[in-house]
C-alpha cells in the first residue's frame, strides 16, 4: 500500500512534469510526497527548477526514483547505472569474448542452436575419445549422454564443440595427445540444465546442543554427445550403414564451416 | 526419437496458477496495468520496481521465447500461487512461488523448461553409455 502511493505520487510528478513545466503543481506534488528537504520545496524557481529536482531523486524513496526515469534524460541514465550496478551483484555481465573466454577455459565452445534441419543425430559409431570439461574427464562416443557441472552461456538445444580431447580410439587405432589433441573435436548438444538430488548437510556438535541442516541441489547440465572428429571412423558391416556415412560427409562440412 | 531431449522440447504446457487477491501473488500478479503502459511510455528499466508484474512483463516475453510451449494462466482465489509444469513422458511438476520477485518466477519457470520431467533422483554415475568399450573391456587374459 505504501508504495502504491509512493508510485502514485511518481506518476503524478511525471505527468506535472511532461505536461506543464511549471512550478505551482510542482510545489504541490512535493508537498504531497513530503520530501524531508526544505530547501528544494522553497527553490523551486522557475529557471532553475531542473537543478534541484535532480537533488530530490536522492532523497526521494527507492521505488519512486525508479519510476521517475521517464521524466528526464539525467535522471533516467542514473537509474540505469543503478540497475546495472544490482544486476552485477547477483550476476556480473560478460561480453561475448570473456564468455568466449571463460568457456574455452572450460573446454568448450557455444556454436548455436540446434535447428529442426539439423540432423546431428547419428547411429553409433565405434569410436571414442576421452574429452574434458572443467576438471573431469568422461569416455565418451557418440549417443552418450553425460552430466557436467552446469555450463554457463548456453542454452538446452545449444551445440557444443568440446575441444580438450585427450585420446581418441577406433578398434584399430589410439591417438593419445600431449597433453591434448589440437586437432579433434567432439560435439555435444545441451539438453538439459537441472538440479541434481537433494544433499543433506548436517553438522552436530556432540553435547553442545548444536546442529545445522542445510540442503543443497548442485545445478548440472547434461550433454548428448553427437560425433566425434579427428579419427577415421571404421566403415560399419551392415548394409545399410555405408549410406549413412556418406550422408554424414557434407553435414560435417557444415558444421565446420 | 526416444524418451531423451535430442531437440525436442519435453515441457509441453505450463499452467501458471495465481490470485487475484492475496499478496503472495504480488510478483505474479497483472499489477497496475495502467502504470505499467505509463512506464512503457517512458524508458522501460524498471526491474526493481515493486510489485512489477510477473504476467504483465515477463510472461509474454516467454510465452515468444518458447514457442512449442503451452502457457496458460490460471486463477485460484485463496491459495498460493504455482507454477505446474507438464511433461512429455506424462510427469508433472508443480512449484511453489509465493511471494516471489518476478525474476525469481521467471528462473523456476526457465527451469521447468529446461528440465527433462524425469524423477529426480540421486545419480549413479555422471556417464551414461549403450556401448561400454570400443576396444574390448579389459579382464585378466588380455594379453598385448
Amino acid at each position: 500500500m505504501a508504495h502504491r502511493r509512493c508510485l502514485h505520487s511518481a506518476l503524478l510528478h511525471a505527468t506535472a512534469l511532461i505536461s506543464l513545466k511549471k512550478s505551482p503543481p510542482l510545489s504541490i506534488v512535493k508537498a504531497l510526497t513530503s520530501k524531508p528537504n526544505p530547501v528544494i520545496t522553497t527553490s523551486n524557481l522557475e529557471p532553475s527548477w531542473f537543478i534541484p529536482w535532480s537533488y530530490v531523486r536522492h532523497f526521494s524513496s527507492r521505488k519512486s526514483d525508479d519510476s521517475e526515469n521517464e521524466a528526464e534524460m539525467e535522471e533516467s541514465s542514473d537509474g540505469e547505472g543503478e540497475s546495472d550496478e544490482m544486476a552485477s551483484d547477483m550476476a556480473r555481465d560478460y561480453s561475448p569474448e570473456e564468455k568466449e573466454a571463460e568457456a574455452a577455459a572450460i573446454g568448450y565452445k557455444v556454436v548455436g542452436p540446434l535447428q529442426r534441419s539439423d540432423r546431428v543425430f547419428k547411429d553409433y559409431e565405434p569410436v571414442f575419445a576421452v574429452v574434458q570439461i572443467g576438471s573431469h574427464q568422461f569416455k565418451v562416443s557418440n549417443g552418450d549422454s553425460i552430466f557436467t557441472e552446469r555450463l554457463k552461456f548456453c542454452e538446452v538445444n545449444d551445440k557444443l564443440i568440446l575441444n580438450k580431447v585427450l585420446l581418441l580410439g577406433s578398434p584399430t587405432q589410439t591417438i593419445i595427445g600431449r597433453p591434448i589433441l589440437p586437432d579433434a573435436a567432439v560435439h555435444a548438444v545441451v539438453e538439459e540444465h537441472a538440479l541434481d538430488a537433494k544433499v543433506i548437510i548436517f553438522k552436530k556438535k556432540r553435547r553442545k546442543n548444536y546442529r545445522r541442516t542445510k540442503g543443497h541441489r548442485q545445478e548440472l547440465t547434461k550433454l548428448r554427445i553427437t560425433d566425434i572428429q579427428g579419427i577415421e571412423k571404421p566403415e560399419i558391416k551392415t548394409d545399410g550403414k555405408p549410406l549413412k556415412a556418406a550422408v554424414k560427409k557434407p553435414e560435417k562440412i557444415a558444421a565446420t564451416a | 526419437m526416444q524418451m531423451a531431449l535430442r531437440g525436442v522440447w519435453q515441457l509441453k504446457k505450463l499452467i501458471v496458477s495465481y490470485c487475484d487477491w492475496g499478496g503472495s501473488s504480488r510478483g505474479i500478479r497483472l499489477f497496475w496495468a495502467l502504470l505499467e503502459r505509463e512506464l512503457a511510455l517512458g524508458i522501460l528499466v524498471n526491474n526493481m520496481l515493486q510489485g512489477w508484474a510477473f504476467m504483465e512483463s515477463e510472461l509474454p516475453t516467454f510465452k515468444e521465447k518458447n514457442p512449442q510451449l503451452e502457457v496458460v494462466t490460471e486463477l485460484i482465489r485463496g491459495q498460493h500461487p504455482h507454477l505446474k509444469g507438464f511433461y512429455k513422458n506424462k510427469n508433472e511438476r508443480v512449484v511453489c512461488v509465493k511471494n516471489m520477485t518476478p525474476e525469481d518466477i521467471l528462473l523456476y519457470a526457465t527451469r521447468l523448461r529446461n528440465a527433462l520431467g524425469r524423477k529426480v533422483v540421486k545419480l549413479k554415475t555422471r556417464h551414461v553409455t549403450k556401448h561400454p568399450s570400443v576396444q574390448g573391456t579389459w579382464t585378466t587374459d588380455v594379453k598385448f
